[in-house]
């Protein structure tokens, strides 16, 4: 009481704001602070590295661009920088059209839809460690499919996508397709789930055939939701370790070597922090021109909603 | 003339229609069947493993029916298989990430639903931006991180120890709870919260009285999202906690990574397993909501 | 108990007990190293047990796989502020971390145990970067070894194993003309680059020590290394099956265990691989020094070490005395060997009961390389140049290996351009 009394009489502070105004940016306080570090400092500390002679711990001499120079000069970085486009490309693509595909079966009124929802999203449960393990039984061409069917007799079967090294990429790629296509599914069925009833059987009542209502009716009209799903592909895609680690370590040769692989590979164990750091900038690059035009897009959206009421 | 020529193929197909229902259903459960073969052979080929005894692996091959069914390796891998010079099997790991996991869950996920409250229903100048900062941190690699949390968690006496991976997890969570959150109260209505300040409901009942009791679905998301997310991790886990303190992860991995004996794939198998059940059980029991949760607007 | 002792009097502790007025500290440590599976597991384990039973508190992290998972620990724990009392760490990283100048000094405890008499000579600069011991050695590999299945060789029509790499390839061919994999290997950076420099070794001792041990470009652009790279390419192409990819590394050398494969190139942890396959030595598989054309005994040399790092709490301080004297004692270094497949790091010690007939000629064959000057150090396994060099030579190497159609001329000046980029 005494101090809405105060603040009544005393001139206002803080831009005319009432103190109980305040509480919602104390409390968001501690959770902006700590991302703002997390974000901000950590980025430009190793922005700051990367130009740093930094080697076996961080330290501070600036040495300009030479840590990009040596960076850029090193085949298995050229060769990590291609692969995560590569990669990124047709994981993205192959788990949204896996899940739409899914989501869509799973939306013809299926019976038991339960049963396989929980079985096309239960590989996101499980770790990528425990997924690149299993795989690489699976593509090992001694012990695991190749060697399977050629005892049922087709002798000449060949399924050894990991170790060869044109193809090695593409385990990976099936790999992540098969973790995250459920979560996919799961986004897209959510948005199917969210289409206005009436629009579908406007349509439906007009004749329109299936294969017509959802091309011409029922995607569109989730058209966000390829974006929601496509932005948390890309941050799965970016940050691919894991699954490679277990499943092929980079190899055969360094034909699949990913930047994530690189950054840990030259700061913690050759002992190469600056490059290592350098690289991890590039990594921080390649998600900017990504990341600039969507939040722009948020931004302008958002400002839309506000506009219209 | 195209809508005369579509609607002469329309008439046939409905002719047609009663026969081909059946046929596109048929074609509906074939995918669907086909599908779910793939998503669940890999599981099985573990599971399988997991009973199978590692002579029978040795000569039958990774992918094969078990002919009898040990429980030998489960008792192996929870109790008594040496991880990392201690022969105690996965149980003192599975018990470090529940402490680590649980802990960091909740608070994340209680920081992202007051974040997401106060950016969709107390906004200020500036708060969208704020926002978008920090969805940012949704995509920063862990590699990055790395070092700077040392020096923090050096700084602030929590390295080595379970509650400095806490501490890592709600930073780097808080980012994806307060995202899903944020866009699951958007669709709350205004009036809801106008009406509750004019009967002089203030900040904290408003949260406590109208949006927790509405949020179950999306906090059901988030803490799915959240426990597997932080089970999983293994890079920090391994790198910031020293002897018995190690989570799951760190052990899987000792497991998984060939060391210098012949690979004991029954074992590993069981283990793998272990270490996936926690998960596994979070999603099962949970999967239902998860997907209604995204439909409720996780997704905006 | 003896141990105690020896650490209680030793005159570092005696001045920082009457500095602080500490008489009795606890011996502990936290040791980190990376031998978390295995035979490994139980050599360490028997590290510990000495430590408890000359009255310390022994307590270890074991971070398996991959050692930038040992390496990311360390910087974390460094950076943090909280470095490790013990560490496994080896070769230039040694002198690199002792440049910090975080390390912890062991000169008083070697000099009163004599380490400068028993410890190999050829260890000494690595483990006295500068002059000062900073790091106790626990073993000595071979990388040089060349394994070989009697049975295969046998039917192939192989009378002994080969001594120079032309015998080698002779012999491969009457191997892969009976339709068996002559060379078994699993294909992965590290045992690419460890086969690839016993070739160099093998081919010309001057070219390896030129390149690999001091890392000159010229000497990785020569045609002595065009050459070792096409009898390289050789055996990767026709005497290796293409089961080589994808192959776990702990059962490559099952096959010469099994009789698939007539011969195997590895260090001396094959022995334990061996044993713990069920396989004698003799009848199932027997050992050779990997061919060499310069006629002379030869050893390439890998060594495990634990640096200690400077710390605070006096019992840890203590610790690390009476850790580095267990790890020195003519005890640990038998057991651990043992288990381990290598032989002692002092050369003091008595390999005649207890080892395999392979480690006692690795010893023998130690000390004969010593007087023949041939002994080097391994590059593959990180006892030479520094890691981003080796590691820019390995990268190279295994993509040697992946891609087919590299020329060797090709290869041989990307792995110079790669390490001159990382001078």
């Amino acid at each position: 009481m005494s101090l809405e009394r105060a603040s009544a009489t005393r001139p206002r502070l803080f831009g005319g704001r009432r103190l109980g105004e305040l509480v919602p940016i104390i409390v968001l306080a501690p959770s902006l602070i700590a991302s703002f570090i997390y974000v901000f400092v950590f980025s430009i500390w190793t922005l700051y590295i990367a130009m740093s002679n930094s080697s076996l711990l961080p330290s501070y001499g600036f040495v300009g661009l030479s840590n990009f120079e040596s960076l850029w000069a090193n085949r298995r970085w050229n060769i990590a920088y291609t692969n995560l486009f590569f990669f990124s490309g047709f994981y993205i693509v192959g788990s949204m059209l896996v899940g739409l595909l899914l989501a869509i079966l799973i939306d013809q009124k299926v019976r038991g839809e339960s049963v396989w929802r929980t079985i096309f999203l239960y590989p996101l449960a499980v770790s990528f460690i425990v997924t690149g393990t299993v795989w690489s039984w699976l593509y090992n061409p001694v012990d695991g499919i190749q060697a399977l069917v050629r005892s049922f007799g087709w002798t000449d079967f060949s399924f050894a996508l990991a170790s060869d090294r044109n193809y090695a990429i593409w385990a990976i790629i099936i790999t992540g397709i098969w973790q995250s296509s459920g979560f996919a599914m799961a986004l897209f069925l959510a948005g199917l789930r969210s289409v206005d009833g009436d629009i579908i059987r406007a349509a439906q009542i007009d004749g329109a055939s299936t294969f017509r209502t959802y091309r011409k009716v029922i995607l569109p009209s989730i058209a966000p939701i390829f974006l929601a799903v496509a932005v948390v592909q890309i941050q799965f895609a970016i940050k691919t370790f894991d699954l490679v680690v277990a499943l092929t370590r980079g190899g055969p040769g360094v034909s699949t070597t990913f930047p994530a692989i690189y950054v840990y590979d030259l700061m913690f164990q050759r002992g190469q922090i600056g490059e290592g750091a350098a690289a991890a900038i590039m990594m921080l690059a390649a998600l900017a021109v990504v990341l600039v035009p969507y939040s722009l897009f948020l931004v302008w959206r958002r400002n839309k909603e506000v506009r219209n009421g | 003339m195209a809508d005369i020529a579509l609607s002469r193929v329309e008439d046939h197909e409905a002719v047609r229609a009663s026969r081909r229902r059946g046929w596109t259903r048929a074609v509906i459960y074939g995918l669907l069947t086909v599908f779910a073969l793939i998503y669940v052979i890999p599981l099985l080929v573990v599971v399988f493993n997991a009973f199978r005894a590692q002579p029978e692996i040795a000569r039958n091959g990774l992918i094969a029916f078990p002919q009898s069914f040990q429980p030998d390796a489960w008792v192996a891998a929870w109790d008594n298989y040496c991880i990392g010079g201690t022969c105690q099997g996965m149980k003192r790991y599975f018990y470090n990430s529940l402490l680590m996991t649980i802990p960091a869950t909740i608070i994340s996920t209680l920081l992202g639903a007051m974040n997401g409250y106060i950016l969709s229903k107390w906004r200020f100048k500036g708060s969208d931006v704020l926002f978008t900062c920090m969805l940012l941190g949704v995509f920063m690699p862990g590699q990055i991180a790395l070092m700077p949390w040392a020096f923090i968690l050096g700084k602030v006496g929590l390295s080595n120890s379970v509650y400095g991976l806490v501490l890592i997890h709600v930073v780097q969570g808080i980012s994806f709870t307060t995202l899903f959150c944020r866009n699951y109260y958007v669709s709350i209505p205004d009036d809801l919260i106008k009406a509750a300040r004019i009967d002089g409901a203030g900040f904290w009942r408003i949260f406590f009285k109208i949006i927790l009791p509405l949020s179950p679905p999306i906090l059901i998301v988030t803490v799915i999202w959240q426990f597997t997310g932080i089970w999983n991790e293994y890079l920090f886990g391994v790198v910031f906690t020293s002897g018995t303190q190690q989570p799951i992860t760190a052990a899987l991995v000792a497991l998984t990574a060939s060391g210098t004996t012949a690979s004991a794939y029954d074992v590993m198998s069981a283990a793998v397993l272990i270490g996936a059940i926690p998960p596994l059980l979070v999603y099962f029991l949970g999967g239902k909501y998860f997907v209604r949760g995204l439909t409720q607007g996780a997704i905006k | 108990m003896t141990f105690r002792m020896k650490a209680v009097s030793c005159t570092g502790i005696i001045t920082f007990a009457l500095l602080t007025g500490t008489a009795f500290a606890e011996p502990k440590t936290l040791m980190l190293h990376q031998w978390a599976t295995g035979s490994d597991a139980a050599a360490i384990a028997k590290l510990g047990e000495m430590f408890e039973e000359a009255g310390g508190t022994w307590e270890q992290t074991a971070i398996a796989g991959h050692t930038a998972n040992t390496l990311a620990k360390l910087r974390a724990d460094v950076i943090s502020g909280n470095a490790p009392a013990a560490v496994q760490l080896k070769g230039p990283e040694i002198a690199e971390w002792n440049e910090t100048g975080m390390t912890a000094n062991l000169d008083d405890l070697a000099a009163e145990e004599g380490w400068e008499d028993t410890v190999a000579p050829e260890l000494l600069p690595v483990m006295k970067p500068e002059g000062s011991w900073v790091a106790a050695p626990m073993n000595i590999h071979r990388i040089n070894w060349l394994w070989g299945s009697p049975a295969v060789m046998e039917e192939a029509g192989v009378a002994e194993m080969p001594k120079t790499w032309a015998e080698f390839n002779e012999a491969c061919d009457k191997v892969v003309a009976i339709g068996k994999i002559c060379l078994s290997h699993s294909t992965a950076d590290w045992t690419d680059s460890t086969v690839f420099e016993v070739v160099v070794y093998g081919m010309d001792i001057d070219l390896y020590r030129q390149a690999f041990v001091e890392g000159d470009v010229d000497a990785l652009r020569s045609d002595g290394m065009i050459a070792a790279l096409e009898q390289f390419r050789k055996m990767t192409s026709e005497y290796m099956d293409p089961g080589m990819v994808g192959r776990d590394w702990d059962t490559m050398s099952h096959l010469v265990g099994n009789g698939e494969a007539a011969f195997h190139i590895m260090g001396d942890w094959t022995i334990g691989l061996l044993t713990a396959g069920g396989f004698e030595q003799g009848t199932d598989y027997v050992c050779a020094q990997a061919p060499t054309d310069w006629g002379q005994p030869g050893f390439i040399l890998n060594a495990d070490s634990v640096v200690f790092f400077q710390q605070n709490d006096p019992d840890y301080v203590e610790g690390q005395q009476l850790l580095a004297s267990t790890i020195l004692s003519p005890e640990f270094q038998t057991i651990f060997n043992q288990a381990k497949g290598s032989i002692p790091a002092r050369l003091d010690v008595d390999l005649s009961e207890g080892f395999n007939p392979c480690q006692q000629i690795a010893q023998a064959d130690l000390q004969a390389s010593i007087d023949a000057g041939t002994l080097v150090r391994s590059m593959a396994h990180n006892m030479t140049i520094p890691q981003a060099q080796r590691g820019a030579i390995m990268d190279m190497v295994t993509e040697f290996v992946s891609v087919a159609d590299m020329s060797a001329e090709e290869a041989a000046n990307a792995m110079a351009d790669a390490v001159e980029a990382q001078m």
